[in-house]
């Protein structure tokens, strides 16, 4: 299987790129990084419309960047821009049609999503005959994104494409994405700003500042990681974590995840029995001990080896990362992030290697970011 | 018969008006929409030269104009000499140096309502377009001609009622020949002059009550899509 490979070198307005990666041509991939780092500008280049860059894109043995041989309109990207455009003076169902129309070709050997499956999934049924022009936000964004798949790309890129959304269809259509994602094996590429987002459907993550690449590897490596934690800041430093569904109480709602022998109460019922579920904790939201507390204050008790300490200069905080235990022999590490005070931290006298017992109440645990694989 | 003779030479200045008013905005059409096209989304450097250029017509004395373009269309020049090779005839003088010098002289009203129509629609739609399989000129067609409607209508609309009035450069370089290059405008004027009042009334009334429909049905649309995007 081949990558998409990209390079981009030069100034662009006051940017300086140098930016090289080979993106997987599988999953979902998160572009992430500050505002202005270059991250919608590499978009721009891999829909052809940069031409004042050194430019090398490489897919499926094409030579991508020789733009008279691929001018935009030959690209084998769906791109969904930072600002969705329809064509307002066309119908919704015309917005679709138009792709349809232009792209016959590619659609003989992969008819398998048809425009009906696109309209029942994101529920475009009541707006086809409606103009464009007169669309909310959020149908507007379904409309383009429908659009944008119709065209049956090699690989799928959206540059924020939840950011106009209210909390609820977001979800509806990250799970969407998920599923497209996997059905139709159409890699994406993902622009966002939201750790929920990155979290819930991210596989791997590239992270891009001032535009350089900083880091790149699996979604759940990389928020761990001090890279991805200087990018954010340390308030929203979070760490995932994916256990195995062994129990759903529809009574109480909840739902029991097992971390490697470990158990992990979650709020809500995600998943089906034995799926894989991600959870994300935010490390303010840790406490830690040395010794077990016997009146147990929260759901989970959870058990771990303190991996590294980083005391923070003219700050009150510390953050530590602790390896949690594996009961079940397996090789597999997860790792969280946990964010106390300094005074806490020597207060428990809590040392590298040291055994350390976490406490992490249900209510913390993001309850948008789940997702099961 | 005096009467009869000057209402159908009336009559032939408003053909000639209209003829005229009609095959400049062909032309425009041709020329000033790739133009507007051009100061929209691909100069960059050049931009504010090339709009100083197409926007002089707008703040010189029609005489100025009229001037230099006599200089150019005159049978010594090299302009003149082309067209004299070409047709056989001189440029100057001639229904086709009208139509040359309207254009010139129009050419701003047709590419700035347009360049600003294209500059609405921005480079996002065509971005869009192409990245959906449209080539440049199925997009142009397609996307772009429809988007910029409301544009098209008005750089349309103004350069005709324009062209319609012009009276200094015609003067200058059509002559006001009878049958020829003898336009409203000027007809009016040769009434003023001969004190023929009632004559010019009726002319000056006529482009009054045209000129005013056309801005209206131009206001009246605008207004309407206006309110229909919000």
């Amino acid at each position: 299987m081949s990558n998409l490979s990209v390079l981009l070198n030069g100034k662009i307005g006051n940017l300086f790129l140098n930016f090289e990666h080979n993106f997987k041509n599988d999953g979902i991939t998160i572009l992430y990084g500050p505002n202005g780092s270059g991250k919608t500008t590499i978009f721009s280049a891999l829909g052809g419309f940069i031409n004042n860059l050194e430019t090398r894109i490489l897919f499926n043995g094409n030579e991508l960047h020789d733009i008279d041989k691929y001018p935009p309109n030959k690209r084998p990207f769906g791109i969904m821009f930072q600002n969705p455009i329809l064509f307002e003076h066309l119908s919704v169902e015309e917005n679709l049609d138009f792709v349809l129309k232009r792209n016959q070709l590619n659609t003989q050997n992969k008819s398998l999503i048809s425009k009906e499956y696109l309209i029942n999934q994101l529920e475009l049924n009541s707006l086809l005959k409606r103009s464009a022009e007169n669309l909310s936000g959020g149908e507007k964004l379904r409309v383009v994104l429908a659009r944008t798949i119709l065209k049956h790309p090699n690989y799928l890129l959206l540059d924020e494409p939840m950011s106009d959304l209210d909390i609820k269809y977001k979800a509806k259509l990250l799970v969407f994405l998920k599923d497209f994602n996997k059905k139709f094996k159409i890699p994406i590429l993902y622009i966002t700003h939201s750790i929920e987002e990155i979290s819930q459907i991210g596989d791997q993550i590239v992270l891009i500042k001032d535009g350089k690449k900083i880091d790149s590897g699996s979604v759940s490596n990389i928020l761990n990681r001090s890279s991805f934690v200087d990018l954010t800041g340390k308030f929203e430093s979070s760490s995932i974590l994916e256990g195995i569904v062994s129990r759903h109480d529809k009574n109480l709602h909840i739902t029991t995840l097992d971390l490697n022998g470990q158990k992990l109460i979650v709020p809500g019922l995600p998943g089906k029995l034995n799926d894989i579920v991600r959870v994300r904790i935010r490390s303010r939201d840790i406490l830690l001990s040395s010794s077990r507390i016997k009146t147990q204050i929260t759901e989970n008790e959870l058990q771990g080896l303190i991996s590294s300490i980083e005391i923070e200069k003219n700050s009150a905080f510390s953050e530590l990362v602790i390896v949690l235990k594996n009961f079940n022999n397996n090789r597999k590490k997860q790792k969280l992030r946990a964010r106390i005070t300094t005074y806490n931290l020597k207060n428990k006298k809590l040392l590298i290697h040291d055994n350390v017992f976490i406490y992490v109440s249900s209510v913390s645990i993001d309850r948008q970011a789940y997702q099961s694989k | 018969m005096d009467i009869y003779h000057h209402l159908t030479s009336d009559f032939i200045a408003i053909l000639i008006t209209l003829k005229l008013a009609i095959v400049t905005c062909f032309f425009l059409a041709l020329i000033g929409t790739p133009l507007a096209y051009f100061l929209a989304f691909k100069s960059k450097k050049t931009k504010p030269f090339i709009e100083a250029i197409v926007t002089l017509p707008l703040v010189l004395p029609p005489t100025v104009i009229g001037f230099y373009l006599i200089i150019f269309f005159s049978p010594e020049a090299v302009l003149g000499k082309i067209f004299i090779i070409l047709t056989g005839e001189q440029l100057i003088f001639s229904f086709y140096g009208l139509v040359l010098a309207s254009i010139i002289y129009s050419l701003p009203f047709w590419v700035q309502p347009l360049q600003a129509s294209f500059e609405k629609i921005g480079r996002d739609t065509i971005r869009t377009s192409y990245s959906l399989g449209a080539g440049p000129l199925d997009t142009f067609f397609n996307v772009i001609i429809p988007l910029c409607k409301r544009g098209f209508f008005t750089s349309l609309i103004i350069s005709f009622a324009h062209t319609l009035g012009e009276f200094g450069i015609v003067l200058m370089v059509g002559g006001g020949i009878h049958g020829k290059t003898k336009v409203i405008a000027i007809s009016i004027y040769d009434h003023v002059e001969q004190l023929s009042f009632g004559k010019a009334h009726i002319l000056a009334g006529g482009m009054l009550i045209l000129s005013f429909i056309i801005l209206l049905t131009l206001f009246y649309f605008n207004k309407r899509t206006v309110v229909r995007v919000k």
